[in-house]
């Protein structure tokens, strides 16, 4: 390979003075095109949002903390609502936290991949000890 | 993006013990349900919103550097440190608790518990321990980015290393939101 780029520079040399102009220009251009796109695209959160953020937290944490202890009586349901919540809470961290909401949508995708993976591995389990 | 791919292995790591412990639940409910009862609830919930705070003054510390307030930046990392080590005293005041029971894997209350409960505590151990060696880990991250943004190499402009230690600092949280629920609140 290094080889091969060796030659690549041998045969495009010659007509370098003139192509090197050319990129400069080209690559000033880019250079202001992406520095003018630049600011606008990173997203700042404000202070307060995240403290608005953090209010959905606790709430959610309270929520969980009350069917638990005040509630012990819907035994089968807090399973299913605890787990329901913590989710709701990942997501929120996740989406507002971590700048989901705001980075490219790549990595929702990969996430939302691993999410499914491991969801499906849950089931694959739990469908083999339900029928034991 | 390196850190993502990073933060999916760690998801699949706990994802992977959260199954072993649905399994050993669902084999031995009753032993789960009484061994549950053990925790205290309200130390749990204490970490928890200590987490929560936490999670919220590394957001905040990434948007005082993107803001290009650099001693805002320090100041909001150092109270997530703070946070840190306030989780880390509860767990120990948890723990020690739990040892003077003699509830430790191998301890003589241990041995002798029914073959459910002691599960149970194995892994409230082992779940437990692994997240707060995530929790110094990511503490010590926490510590080069205020070290660096200190010496003036994180910028306004570049501010990986703490965008990064914030990643890691919410999946810890996300994990203790799991946690959490798991082996405090279901009774």
């Amino acid at each position: 390979m290094a080889l091969g780029g060796f030659n690549l520079d041998l045969f495009v040399s010659p007509v370098l003075p003139h192509s090197l102009k050319h990129l400069n220009i080209m690559s000033n251009q880019k250079d202001l095109k992406t520095e003018g796109k630049k600011a606008p695209e990173v997203h700042i959160s404000s202070y307060k949002d995240h403290f608005n953020t953090l209010l959905a937290l606790l709430l959610l944490t309270f929520i969980t903390v009350a069917i638990s202890v005040f509630g012990a009586n819907l035994r089968s349901l807090s399973v299913f609502t605890a787990l329901l919540i913590a989710t709701v809470k990942v997501i929120v961290v996740a989406y507002y936290f971590m700048h989901l909401k705001y980075d490219k949508k790549l990595y929702t995708w990969l996430l939302i991949i691993v999410v499914i993976l491991f969801v499906s591995f849950t089931v694959l389990t739990s469908i083999e000890y339900l029928n034991r | 993006m390196g850190m993502w791919l990073f933060l999916f292995t760690e998801i699949l790591l706990f994802g992977g013990l959260f199954i072993v412990y649905m399994v050993y639940r669902s084999l031995n409910p009753e032993a789960f349900l009484m061994a549950s009862f053990e925790l205290n609830v309200w130390m749990g919930t204490t970490n928890t919103v200590v987490l929560l705070v936490s999670s919220m003054t590394i957001a905040m510390s990434i948007t005082a550097i993107q803001k290009g307030n650099r001693k805002l930046s320090i100041q909001l990392m150092v109270l997530t440190l703070v946070a840190a080590v306030i989780f880390m005293v509860v767990k120990y005041f948890e723990w020690s608790a739990k040892i003077e029971h003699g509830l430790f894997p191998g301890q003589a209350v241990y041995d002798n518990l029914p073959p459910g409960e002691s599960l149970f505590f194995f892994l409230y151990f082992f779940m437990t321990g692994l997240h707060v060696f995530h929790i110094i880990i990511g503490s010590v991250v926490i510590g080069f980015a205020i070290h660096r943004t200190a010496k003036g190499r994180t910028t306004k402009e570049k501010y990986t290393l703490t965008e990064n230690a914030g990643l890691l600092w919410h999946l810890v949280d996300l994990i203790w939101i799991y946690l959490f629920p798991l082996f405090y609140l279901i009774h």
